[in-house]
């Protein structure tokens, strides 16, 4: 059986604490919980806790929560690690229903923006800048499949377009 | 009675549903809102696809295309439009805070009113010129101005200065403009009013109970808080009397917070209403937002209590119809209107997207343009998220198509929303990012954690509840409930 923690029924081989420094560390699968979820969990937490992402393993996400509120106990640190894991599950389900409504909701959402945003005036087109990118695409949301995934043609191992993973430092298996 | 003790469920026979157990029958709804409350065996046999063709049954189920095949899909699509026809207009509440200023101090005041010397809390002539003109350029036919603040009375030059340059304004562009005031009542007089009314503003009020509970909760200095506002909804409620307006139709209407202290009068809460001449009663919980997040270990309470709260107050409002007492609930007005008429009533804190941005707007009384009266108060408390721009630079697209409105409006569609998603209520319900922000840390939310939605839930819980029991008397009260009566009188003539 596995060993279980005080921190919300967490195994215990899953949740290291770091009392003296004032921080505790989740190891997360990434198989189970999609990297944007994991990212968008810890993202809740920034303006509570400093947080750090790092691999230590394969398909091994460790997220260190450094609560930035004094004093930091062991009920402290049980409530955010509590927290941190009910946030992450619905990251991770969130994530799930939305690629799967994604109709649903782009239909409505659409709907909602352009009713109440309404047609452009002449006065709006004329402040419209033609000459400009039509939006900034860092992430490359707007690229065609082709464009985006392009390189990854050449791996014939490489059938479904993956998110990026961070890479990994100091030996570790990327 | 779930699906997960049946074990020949059929894949085939059901059209998309949900279901929740109440009060010993099955709800099932569907996509487009319809229901049905089925008796367990029933159920089972919907579940299993086991329900023959000639039963009554089977016709219930297809009347409300909960069966596979025999939809009928252009009343649908129509259902679902006329439940989402908010979503092709922008904004229509338009809310101005003329003042911070407030001559009352609330326990729980969700505004962050400022002291009566803070005169730099006051919205100036030419700001509300610029707020007007921005709100007019709204693509929404309807406009709705809500004074609020502090106490609008305070500033209430600013007030009238408003309300002349919008019906100026107004002629240019007819839009159908209505005016409302929330006040406490405690600043108005006779020549405010003989204004007020003749320029047909709607007057809202708070009353907090009794007058031993609200004078706890509503300190009005050397004077009795309560016996102020009293005296006034009668005082306007015999006005409109005068005028020849239907009284059952034109009155004040009263809002209630309901703090720790209000729990166990819900009886007194309802018969203090019905004493004033109030038609409707909103039993709106303690929000977290202005004072009440100091405050909470005061007024706040489990949700579990406020759900028997506002059973007991429910159920006497229920009795006091059948006694010919015409007094209506708020909440259960809202989710009825959804559920038995089949149409959104547009209230934006349960709509589904959220009214954020999109179907109300904030003005402050420094010009800052919030998503929503929430939004405003949550930067009443030092955090700015909500705030979309200001009324002397940015332009009305601007708004609409910020990406915090943007953000809103994906984190308030319940189809990306855990639990909502699956959830049976969901063609009814709507959630507050502003509350999720608040309460949770994020504007999504966790639904089985947020005492929003264990509201939302437990009331229509009750509701469904009582349409199960199917006492008549309760059904024809909640039909009168769901029946909206346009208020013509308050709409401004608009011309072109």
């Amino acid at each position: 059986m596995t060993e279980v923690t005080g921190d919300q029924g967490i195994p215990a081989d899953v949740v290291e604490h770091h009392l003296d420094r004032g921080a505790v560390s989740l190891r997360v699968d990434s198989a189970l919980y999609p990297l944007e979820a994991i990212y968008a969990a810890a993202y809740v937490f920034i303006d509570r806790c400093y947080v750090f992402l790092d691999r230590v393993a394969e398909g091994k996400v460790r997220v260190t929560l450094s609560p930035k509120g004094a004093p930091y106990d062991a009920a402290a640190a049980r409530e955010v690690v509590g927290e941190f894991a009910n946030e992450l599950l619905s990251c991770a389900w969130r994530a799930q229903i939305t690629r799967e409504s994604r109709a649903t909701i782009e239909a409505v959402t659409a709907q909602a923006l352009s009713g109440a945003r309404g047609a452009p005036s002449l006065d709006d087109l004329e402040a419209f800048d033609f000459s400009d990118e039509a939006f900034d695409d860092p992430l490359g949301i707007a690229m065609s499949w082709e464009e985006k995934y392009a390189k990854n043609k050449k791996d014939a191992s490489k059938t479904e377009p993956k998110p990026e993973e961070p890479k990994a430092e100091g030996g570790v298996e990327p | 009675m779930n699906l997960l003790q049946l074990r020949r469920r059929s894949s085939t026979f059901a059209l998309p549903f949900n279901h929740r157990v109440v009060g010993g029958k099955v709800l099932i709804t569907n996509t487009e809102g319809a229901f049905l409350l089925l008796t367990p065996a029933e159920f089972e046999r919907f579940a299993e696809g086991n329900v023959d063709r000639a039963s009554e049954l089977f016709t219930r189920l297809k009347e409300r295309n909960f069966i596979r095949g025999e939809e009928n899909r252009e009343s649908m699509i129509q259902r679902i439009r006329t439940r989402k026809s908010f979503l092709s207009f922008g904004p229509n509440l338009h809310i101005i805070v003329v003042t911070l200023r407030c001559n009352e101090t609330c326990v729980y005041c969700h505004a962050s009113r400022a002291g009566m010397d803070a005169v730099q809390t006051d919205l100036t002539k030419e700001l509300a010129e610029k707020t007007v003109d921005q709100i007019l350029k709204t693509t929404n036919p309807n406009v709705t101005i809500e004074f609020q603040g502090g106490e609008p009375l305070v500033n209430f030059e600013v007030v009238k200065h408003t309300i002349e340059y919008a019906l100026e304004a107004n002629k240019k562009v007819g839009k159908q403009l209505e005016f409302t005031m929330v006040s406490n009542l405690s600043l108005m007089d006779e020549d405010k009013l003989a204004y007020l009314v003749g320029k047909k503003v709607q007057i809202c009020t708070s009353i907090d109970g009794p007058e031993h509970l609200h004078d706890k909760q509503r300190k009005l200095p050397k004077l009795s808080a309560h016996q102020k506002a009293s005296y006034w909804i009668k005082r306007i409620n015999d006005e409109y009397e005068r005028m020849g307006l239907d009284t059952s139709l034109y009155h004040v209407e009263a809002l209630l917070t309901t703090t720790r202290d209000t729990l166990p009068l819900w009886k007194e809460v309802v018969d203090t209403y019905v004493s004033l001449g109030c038609k409707a009663l909103f039993l709106r919980p303690v929000d977290p937002f202005g004072f009440a997040e100091k405050t909470g270990g005061r007024v706040e309470y489990p949700r579990t209590e406020y759900l028997q709260f506002y059973r007991q107050a429910t159920d006497y409002m229920l009795e006091l119809n059948k006694q010919g007492v015409q007094i209506l609930e708020r909440f259960a007005a809202i989710f009825l209107t959804k559920i038995l008429g089949g149409e959104d009533p547009n209230f934006l804190d349960i709509r589904n997207p959220c009214g954020a941005g999109i179907g109300q707007v904030a003005y402050n009384y420094d010009g800052k343009i919030f998503t929503c009266d929430e939004g405003r108060m949550v930067h009443e408390m030092g955090d700015s998220t909500f705030l979309i721009g200001d009324v002397t630079t940015s332009t009305y697209r601007d708004l609409m198509g910020h990406e915090t409105v943007r953000a809103l409006a994906l984190a308030s569609n319940l189809e990306a929303q855990p639990d909502c998603v699956n959830c049976t209520y969901q063609p009814y319900c709507g959630v507050c990012p502003v509350h999720n922000h608040r309460t949770q840390g994020t504007i999504f939310g966790r639904m089985r954690e947020s005492t929003l939605c264990a509201v939302h839930k437990g009331i229509q819980d009750y509701l469904f509840e009582k349409l199960g029991a199917g006492d008549p008397q309760t059904l024809e009260t909640f039909k009168k409930w769901t029946t909206v009566r346009d208020r013509t009188h308050f709409l401004q003539s608009c011309a072109v």
